[in-house]
């Protein structure tokens, strides 16, 4: 246990952390930003997905210790952010159904469109395919990237 | 005649919160009960008075369901789950177009508790249940609301009219908005005719229903904020993980928890302990200040069990006694039409096909939280059926119905495995054994995975008797483990039909996955009718439409008759928007199938197209025809569709489960694979056309016909006939 701070959503966070605990719980319960969703925990099905600095990231694969003095991004502050259109996308193309996945989702896609601004169909999937989907929301994601793609040239 | 004293009687009945009104879902189904039944109309207790709206405690609050406040807003209580089929917008748009409702203004809550039966969740029935009784609800409220509004102009009530959340006045400017109104109602004493008789929309003009509308929670999961019950916060809430004996039936000896206590974060560990009757695994609990410690703390328990009957299980010799029983055993005969000789027949074909154990693997692992406090109790879950986690609850831990509260949350995901309500319990009981702390308890991706309650195992065997190059009879056999039974939907047009079951205990707990029974028995008939037609050479489109007579009706005693014209019709539809029968390149090909869905009286046809590719078995493009009747919402509909399609090819490439000695051994999502986006095809899907007076079930139509329909695109692309799930990703393995 020590006294860390994190910054998430770009406000600071203090407080006295297991170093060792996966980033996934330290939001989860110890800050209580629920948004970023447990699925797996070994990394296979991308539902808690977050960005550090920039890059798409499983927050269940990553330690507390690591995500110190790191830009950490969550689904939480993507409405302030300049990707707020694509969760309208998401709205427009009525993407989620469960909505579970959906978070992890949509941190996937910004991760991709960060590094890649104008990705190939092929480019997505790829970027994509380590993002489970049990209700089989995949032709729609796949449509509301293209069409942020499309009006964010 | 309006009274006071009646008025008072409709407020006792219907509860008046904070100046709001509040129309109760008990007296709304007594009402619809005397319309179905034509009795006298049932003596109610009387609803309590609300205090605050939604955030007041008792177990009455269940049954208030509509509430129009004050500022105008709508709030419809969800009495059925929203797992993600989409009930929350689906439900509020029946409501809100015969309440002439401003559809911004409409608001889902979910429920607070649950003891009725209305409030299980499944069998695709929600909005075909609902649909009468939310109309009623809608057009009640709003007669209610224009007779107040004529009161205050005192004018004739034919003078008003309603339309978009407001009462108006025919010839003038004059409009009062709902929420004005709600203080003002009078209800007449002959409340209950007026429920039964109330006047509703024809369908000509519908402004909601039919229309493309925008999802009331999507808002909320874009933006991380949807209340699943796995992201519950509560004050001085601990957090639970319970080591669970690995083979089901098994029990604990005992346990070494001085590692786990020694890592940071654990507070208490202890045994659980139930009946094995309801499927309650023995266990060992782990209560930490974090889920992450309560994880690491089960991962560090030594326990010793005794593993019990189904320990020295193994699935190939349970399969292979299944083939064997199949050979061997009559079974239990569940259909018998006309007496069938066999010499009458002058060819048979017959063909066995096998469905695995499939798991759910919800996006969401089973959660809930509890707080034991003796003689009562408060629970937090995402569920299909509360009611039975509160007989659980009362059968298991003494507490009566009524000191039970459940909280409803909604779902990532249900497929049929929150139907079971084990998991509910097993968190209450984790509260009482942990000395009633408040408790969240999270199932790892591994415990979901190794205790979920499986689809059962299914082996058909169809045989089909011909006489002539025509069908005279058709006989099912099928052997299946632990559960259901055998649906023996016999829709083409054969003279003769017979069909029996055989169960089998199987190695662990089983239950509901999406379309339950008739994925394995649409994949098996769908897949035979197929092999029929191409050893009869005809073409299977065709063969299937000579045994599909228009307008007949079949009953196969199941929730509905079985609509041939509907299910001849999403045939004919898929056929022709999936370019039945062109060209296709080499190593590839095309298959058709269709099946009806009785629970909620729905039918799916399905085109495929497969390729192989670098050895690789491609599904490159799948076409989907439903039919639910009425269609409330068209993009729902087809969002359900294309689930459905997923769902069906995740369980046709990566379904089944493998154990040894009684223990699953698939553990997460790298042994227990899901179609992933790059796996998926082209989906398109088509809703049939028809005159039902009202919606069908939709959410697990797609699925059965998709296996089949894959199927048999493999068979034209590769000559091999697929009888057993799931298969190879390559053709050299298949």
């Amino acid at each position: 246990m020590a006294i860390i701070q994190l910054t998430i959503n770009n406000e600071k966070y203090e407080g006295e952390f297991d170093t060792n605990m996966p980033l996934l719980w330290a939001l989860r319960d110890a800050i209580g930003l629920t948004g970023t969703k447990f699925g797996c925990g070994i990394a296979q099905c991308g539902a808690c997905t977050v960005l550090l600095d920039g890059k798409a990231i499983r927050s269940c694969g990553i330690t507390v210790q690591s995500s110190i003095g790191k830009d950490i991004q969550t689904i939480e502050g993507v409405e302030d952010s300049m990707y707020r259109s694509l969760q309208q996308a998401w709205i427009e193309e009525q993407v989620p159904q469960c909505g579970y996945c959906q978070s992890g989702q949509i941190m996937s896609a910004i991760g991709l469109i960060k590094s890649n601004p104008n990705p190939t169909e092929k480019q997505i999937l790829d970027a994509m395919s380590g993002n489970i989907c049990r209700c089989g929301t995949y032709p729609r994601i796949l449509k509301a990237i293209k069409s942020f793609i499309k009006s964010n040239p | 005649m309006e009274t006071n004293g009646s008025r008072r009687e409709f407020l006792k009945r219907t509860g008046l919160a904070s100046g709001g009104l509040i129309v109760g879902l008990n007296f709304l189904e007594s009402c619809v009960g005397e319309i179905v039944q034509n009795n006298t109309f049932p003596n109610l207790e009387p609803l309590q008075v609300l205090e605050n709206g939604f955030d007041s405690i008792g177990a009455i609050e269940i049954t208030d369901f509509l509430q129009i406040r004050p500022d105008g807003h709508i709030f419809l209580n969800l009495t059925k789950y929203e797992m993600g089929q989409g009930v929350s917008t689906g439900l509020s748009s029946i409501l809100a177009e015969e309440l002439e409702a401003d559809w911004e203004k409409i608001h889902v809550r979910y429920i607070k508790s649950s003891v009725s039966e209305s409030d299980t969740t499944g069998g695709s029935t929600s909005t075909l249940l609902h649909w009468d009784l939310l109309r009623r609800a809608g057009a009640f409220t709003k007669l209610l609301l224009i007779d107040a509004a004529a009161k205050q102009w005192t004018v004739y009530k034919d003078q008003c009219y309603a339309e978009n959340g407001y009462v108006h006045q025919h010839g003038s400017n004059l409009k009062l908005g709902y929420g004005e109104l709600v203080g003002s109602i009078v209800v007449p004493k002959d409340y209950r005719t007026l429920f039964a008789e109330v006047p509703l929309k024809y369908k000509s003009n519908f402004k909601l229903i039919g229309k493309n509308l925008k999802s009331k929670i999507i808002p909320d999961i874009v933006t991380g904020k949807h209340p699943f019950s796995i992201d519950v916060r509560l004050p001085k809430m601990k957090y639970a993980a319970v080591l669970r004996c690995p083979v089901f039936k098994g029990q604990l000896i005992n346990f070494d928890s001085t590692e786990a206590l020694n890592i940071s974060g654990v507070e208490q560990i202890v045994p659980i302990k139930l009946d094995t009757s309801d499927n309650i695994r023995d266990g060992i609990a782990v209560i930490a200040n974090s889920t992450w410690a309560a994880f690491q703390g089960k991962l560090a328990l030594k326990a010793k069990w005794d593993l019990g009957v189904n320990a020295g299980v193994e699935h190939g010799k349970f399969v292979a006694d299944c083939y064997k029983k199949l050979t061997i055993d009559e079974g239990t005969e569940t259909l018998s039409i006309g007496k069938f000789d066999e010499s009458e027949a002058d060819e048979f074909i017959s063909h066995s096909y096998e469905f695995p154990y499939q798991h759910h693997a919800c996006m969401e692992p089973l959660n809930a939280t509890s707080h034991f406090k003796g003689d009562s109790c408060e629970m937090w879950v995402g569920t299909q059926s509360a009611d039975k986690i509160i007989t659980n609850i009362e059968k298991h831990l003494g507490i009566p119905k009524e000191r039970i509260k459940i909280n409803c949350h909604p779902s990532g995901g249900g497929f049929g495995l929150r139907y079971s309500s084990e998991y509910a319990l097993e968190s209450m009981v984790v509260s009482k054994a942990a000395g009633g702390e408040l408790v969240k308890m999270c199932y790892s991706r591994e415990d979901d995975i190794k205790f979920d309650h499986l689809n059962p195992f299914e082996l058909n065997k169809h045989r089909i008797g011909l006489k002539n190059g025509k069908p005279l009879s058709w006989e099912l056999k099928s052997v299946m483990a632990n559960w259901g039974g055998v649906l023996g939907w016999m829709y083409y047009n054969i003279p003769k039909l017979s069909a029996s079951q055989i169960m089998v205990e199987g190695f662990t707990q089983v239950g509901a996955w999406r379309s339950v029974m008739a994925n394995a028995e649409g994949f098996s008939t769908e897949c035979f009718i197929d092999e029929v037609a191409h050893e009869l050479n005809r073409d299977p489109l065709e063969f299937r439409l000579s045994l599909l007579p228009r307008n007949a009706m079949v009953d196969f005693k199941h929730s509905y008759k079985c609509n041939i014209s509907r299910l001849r019709g999403a045939l004919e539809l898929v056929a022709k928007r999936g370019h039945w029968g062109k060209t296709m390149s080499k190593s590839s090909g095309q298959g058709i199938a269709v099946y009806p869905y009785m629970h909620g009286n729905g039918y799916g046809a399905t085109v495929a197209e497969v390729a192989i590719v670098n050895d690789m078995i491609k599904v490159t493009k799948v076409t989907t025809a439903i039919d639910c009747g009425l269609v409330v919402n068209p993009d729902q509909v087809k969002q359900q569709a294309e689930g459905g399609v997923v769902w069906a090819l995740s369980a046709i490439f990566y379904g089944g489960t493998e154990y040894i000695d009684g223990v699953v051994e698939r553990s997460n999502f790298h042994d227990n694979k899901v179609l992933r986006i790059d796996e998926t095809p082209e989906i398109e899907v088509h809703i049939c056309q028809n005159d039902e007076p009202q919606p069908w079930g939709v959410g697990e139509v797609a699925g059965p016909p998709t296996y089949a329909a894959v199927c048999n695109a493999i068979y034209a692309a590769t000559g091999k006939r697929v009888r057993k799930l799931p298969i190879a990703r390559t053709y050299s393995q298949l």
